[in-house]
């Protein structure tokens, strides 16, 4: 296939050859550490031609008429690139650019990047400034995830979970990649943390909707995360000692290439040591930890080689009674290996071997009868992706991804099977794509992506389109649209996700597929200022999840296991940002609608069958307000002010009760509420702000260093989960269950 | 830019003083509750309202009293006609017990009806319910077995043959020498004097058990191996397994459901599954057989000391 592929590309190159053009490709990287910068903007100021670097850093303008020229380049928080360069007939110009950090940000020099060179931001598309996960006030961890939740359209469940509500997609609807692979439970702490180290990384970028035909699997939306290369001009490092965690990372050149090495772990011990002397009830044991790497082998100048790893594991022991302990062991493993092949000016290939690995161990041991289970995912795959740019109109993308799945779930009970599921499925897909720029104000983004899942026998087709017009230099008028299609179902729980478990579709559960509509506009109303605004509507189509109400799940046909339902979300996202200057940051407004429908489900109470009412999710927020504020005080002190303001979560209004008291087989009462439909009411509004002041200083002389002071919820605002009831009481008590408390946390940071 | 502006304000300022979705009142229903059992008597029926959720509850505030309650036992040829009729009388407030001494049939399907109710002379209230076929232990039981032992308690039983699906236990363990002294290690350590009692814990149950969780022999006899998490109490304990039919599935599927626990989302709570017309609760049957034996204190442990 690979080889049928390059023939046809091969056979379109000579178009171009007779035409006796110039060209220019390299990679961008950063100069202090020679680490490829993802998306940086590329130009030839006499022209009008433009670009911007792939995920590797990498940028080709072809087609160029011979002649003398500006190329610069531009990236936020670096200078400005300037260099004239003189292009001969058919010369091609391997010109690998360095920009220099932005020590001092002052408004001038990146203003006039913005300028000259506007940021290359596609629809549906947010990058995640990896400075900001470090300095936001953070719970006691900088979190990759809940920065991520600070953007507009996306949504937390609550306080305690770091998981992603992508314009109402439950998490299992966003496609998470590190290094292009897999993760399939990305949380610490059953949920509370997100497992990315934010030292190990250096791009993080989210597909909201209408994500390119490069990628595919899930409804909603994809996560991308690149770990970094490592410093290829010297070896430096940092360490940060936090109240709940810590972290080490260090980087360096040798050779041929470079490599990155972090590693954290928590540090609960010592509270937890100090808890067990004065009550009971305390885990025993209770860590997470995780390690990246990163091993980089500039083989030649068109060759380079990766290979990267993730390990993590979360790890509790809670003797709970004298006859009774709980142990959960979970965790992910990833292995990426990557060759980047650069076969001329128009010909750019990358290809990845994949190995991801995710394991979930619960036990429960209680008086004397243990309750096991054993679930594993194995997902191996290899990855191939060319962009070939057959002249200056189009940039073809064509790619294939294939794999084997394999899920096994065994339930043990009492020292018998209970439950056993084995499936190894093989999937497959491939997209074709192309840019095509007809005039210097549209652009047209058309791709196919075909997908296959063995199990079950599926093939599905989805499209993508997008089309940009910049209406003037300041204004790009947006809309996309895509089918997508999902063969995986996440079993977990919104207040724990140590046990998650993946499902995939087979015979008599049909792959999930929805459609996604978009428009909106980019826009710069002041220099140094975005303002982008995006509308949106997808729908959720057969969507399967495990039936809410089986409580035993053995002996069930595997269709039997789950519900089928539609949804659709609709919603209107405002991004208004400074980028540059002492003062930056953003404030994000989301409106937003998220319906489900399950059938037999939300029914009216005398008639429990049927194809059931539509009912928001309790993550459905209406108005969603975020607000960060980051602002350098002086030389050595910084501010960064976060605040949310949301409307409150659906919830079910419980509005009758009775008690079943005379069943024959137990002493319970059976409490029992009538309600109307479900998550009709709202919790009330959701509003906290966190502030963090970070200093820097000196480490004794050996290198910089800072300090974060961080209070979380500054006003103690008491927000609600959820609501309890204590049927102990007589009328029965409704309690609220509140989200976090005001915190103060502080981390201090050495860079070596 | 502006007009876009404008647009999207007004766009938004419409959809939300549009409520989509409003919260319902309370209703009140009626709410039955009765089991059957395979070769008992007929079991009482109870009949109350439902109470607002605000308000303190009590069954006997909320009884039903003066209905006209029957159940029918229907022909097993399918065409579900009437073979005899039980008219009920009403015993204490809400509880209505047979006039008729009838031992309820395996395998047949009985028909309540309720009519009359007092604040709705024309409303009524339907219900049917098959009743598992019984089934019996055919295992020689222990007299005695040392508590965590590696001689688990086994118990064989005979199909029960009605139903086109797997059966679905409840497994039920019933000390009968209770005291504090009596119990268990783990639930010695569950008891909280301040709030608990002895009695709280002399009937025990396991949630819905799947019969595919146990070995089934060639011959269908299901061998099931008591776990020791069911028993609460040292001494003699008789354990029960029930058969339930579908209508008590449903119910303590969904119900169990409505305090969490399930893959619902915090506060997402939904309405019990009711097989009834014209009311709620349960109307439910179920066979049962019992065995007996003496659970000894093992010398080796005691997490009571």
């Amino acid at each position: 296939m690979i080889k049928k592929i390059l023939l046809v590309l091969a056979l379109l190159t000579p178009i171009s050859i007779f035409a006796q053009k110039a060209s220019i490709n390299g990679y961008v990287t950063d100069k202090s550490s020679r680490e490829t910068l993802l998306s940086a903007n590329v130009a030839l100021l006499e022209t009008n031609r433009g670009t911007t670097t792939n995920t590797l850093g990498y940028f080709s303008l072809t087609n160029l008429e011979p002649g003398t020229y500006t190329i610069a380049c531009s990236y936020i928080g670096f200078e400005l690139f300037r260099k004239t360069v003189t292009l001969s007939e058919n010369e091609t110009l391997r010109l690998d650019i360095e920009l220099e950090p932005n020590v001092v940000a002052t408004e001038e020099i990146v203003v006039t990047s913005e300028r000259i060179i506007e940021a290359q931001k596609n629809i549906g598309t947010q990058d995640i400034n990896t400075e900001l996960i470090t300095s936001l006030p953070k719970v006691f961890e900088a979190d990759v995830f809940r920065s991520i939740q600070l953007l507009p359209g996306v949504k937390a469940a609550s306080d305690f979970s770091s998981g992603l509500y992508v314009r109402g997609g439950s998490p299992d609807q966003t496609l998470i990649l590190l290094d292009r692979n897999t993760v399939y439970n990305p949380s610490h702490f059953f949920g509370f943390f997100s497992t990315f180290n934010p030292d190990a990384i250096k791009d993080v970028r989210l597909y909201k909707g209408g994500y390119p035909a490069e990628y595919g699997g899930r409804l909603s939306s994809v996560l991308t995360i690149y770990n970094k290369d490592g410093n290829r001009n010297r070896t430096e490092g940092t360490a940060t000692l936090g109240m709940l965690a810590s972290r080490v990372s260090i980087e360096g050149p040798y050779k041929k290439g470079s490599w990155m090495f972090s590693a954290r772990r928590s540090t609960l011990e010592p509270v937890l040591a100090a808890l067990r002397s004065t009550s009971d009830n305390i885990p025993s044991s209770f860590y997470f930890l995780d390690y990246n790497g990163k091993v980089n082998f500039d083989a030649t100048k068109n060759d380079k080689l990766s290979l990267a790893f993730y390990s993590g594991q979360d790890k509790v022991n809670f003797p709970f009674s004298d006859d009774a302990e709980f142990k959960l062991n979970y965790g992910n493993r990833t292995l990426s290996g990557n060759w980047t092949h650069i076969f001329n000016e128009k010909l750019f290939s990358n290809f990845v071997l994949t190995g991801s690995q995710y394991f979930n161990y619960p036990e429960l041991e209680l008086g004397g009868t243990p309750i096991e289970r054993r679930n594993n995912i194995y997902d191996y795959s290899i990855k191939a992706d060319l962009e070939y740019l057959p002249n200056e109109k189009h940039e073809l993308a064509i790619g294939v991804w294939a794999g084997t799945l394999t899920i096994r779930l065994n339930d043990r009970f009492d020292n018998e099977p209970s439950f056993s599921s084995r499936s190894h499925s093989r999937y497959s897909s491939l997209y074709i794509s192309d840019t095509w720029r007809p005039t210097e104000k549209w652009k047209i983004v058309s791709g196919l992506r075909s997908s296959y899942l063995s199990d079950g026998n599926y093939m599905r087709l989805e499209p993508r389109l997008s089309l940009e017009y910049k209406a003037t230099d300041r204004i790009r008028l947006q809309t996309a649209y895509g089918r997508y299609n999902q063969y995986l179902t996440l079993i977990t729980n919104e207040a724990f996700s140590g046990f998650d478990v993946w499902l995939t579709a087979d015979d008599g559960v049909k792959p999930s597929f929805g459609d996604q509509y978009i428009i909106g506009a980019k826009t710069i109303p002041f220099e140094g200022f975005g303002f982008d605004v995006e509308l949106y509507y997808r729908t959720m189509n057969d969507i399967f999840e495990l039936d809410p109400f089986l409580q035993d799940v053995s002996g069930l046909d595997y269709p039997e296991l789950f519900r089928i339902g539609n949804g659709d979300a609709y919603g209107a996202e405002f991004f208004f940002e400074k980028r540059a200057g002492n003062l930056t940051g953003f404030v994000g407004y989301t409106f937003a609608y998220t319906w489900k429908k399950f059938n037999d489900y939300n029914n009216g109470i005398d008639s429990p069958d049927g194809s059931g009412r539509r009912y928001p999710p309790k993550y459905d927020r209406r108005n969603d307000v975020n607000l960060v504020l980051s602002y350098k005080l002086s030389r050595k002190w910084k501010s960064t002010i976060s605040f949310n303001y949301a409307t409150g979560q659906a919830y079910t209004e419980v509005l009758g009760q009775y008690s079943a008291n005379n069943t024959p087989w137990a002493n319970d009462q059976l409490n029992t509420f009538t309600v109307g439909k479900i998550n009709a009411s709202r919790l009330p509004p959701y509003h906290r702000m966190d502030i963090s002041f970070s200093r820097l200083g000196t480490f004794f002389g050996l290198g910089n260093a800072e300090w974060q002071f961080q209070i979380i919820n500054v006003y103690s605002r008491r927000n609600v989960w959820f609501y309890n009831f204590d049927f102990d009481e007589n009328p029965v008590e409704r309690t609220e269950v509140p989200l976090l408390p005001l915190l103060p946390t502080i981390s201090y940071t050495v860079n070596f | 830019m502006r007009s876009l502006l404008i647009t999207l304000t007004l766009f938004s300022i419409i959809f939300i003083s549009c409520d989509l979705y409003p919260q319902d009142d309370y209703k009140e229903y009626y709410v039955v509750e009765s089991y059957l059992i395979a070769q008992d008597p007929l079991a009482p029926i109870y009949l109350s309202t439902t109470a607002p959720a605000t308000s303190a509850y009590s069954f006997e505030d909320y009884a039903v009293s003066g209905a006209n309650v029957r159940v029918h036992l229907l022909s097993d040829d399918g065409d579900s006609n009437i073979v005899q009729t039980f008219a009920y009388q009403l015993d204490s407030a809400g509880v209505y017990s047979s006039a008729f001494q009838h031992t309820v049939l395996p395998s047949r399907t009985y028909q309540l009806q309720i009519t009359d109710l007092p604040n709705d002379p024309t409303a009524s209230i339907i219900g049917y319910t098959t009743v598992p076929d019984t089934f019996s232990n055919v295992s020689e039981v222990p007299d005695t077995v040392i508590y965590q032992s590696e001689n688990q308690i086994e118990i064989d039983i005979t199909p029960s043959l009605n139903t086109q699906r797997q059966s679905y236990f409840i497994f039920t363990t019933i000390a009968l020498n209770p005291s504090k002294e009596n119990f268990t290690p783990l639930y010695s350590d569950f008891f909280d004097d301040q709030e608990d009692e002895v009695g709280d814990f002399v009937k025990t149950s396991s949630g819905i058990v799947n019969e595919a969780n146990f070995e089934t022999k060639p011959n269908g006899i299901v061998t099931l191996k008591y776990p020791w998490l069911a028993v609460a109490f040292y001494g003699d304990n008789q354990i029960v397994a029930n058969i339930i039919d579908d209508n008590i599935y449903d119910f303590l599927r969904s119900q169990s459901v409505q305090l969490g626990g399930s893959t619902l989302s915090p506060g997402e709570i939904p309405n019990v599954l009711y097989r009834l017309d014209g009311g709620i609760g349960v109307f439910g049957s179920l066979a049962a057989d019992t065995i007996q034996t003496y659970i000894e204190r093992p010398s080796s442990i005691d997490f009571n000391q």
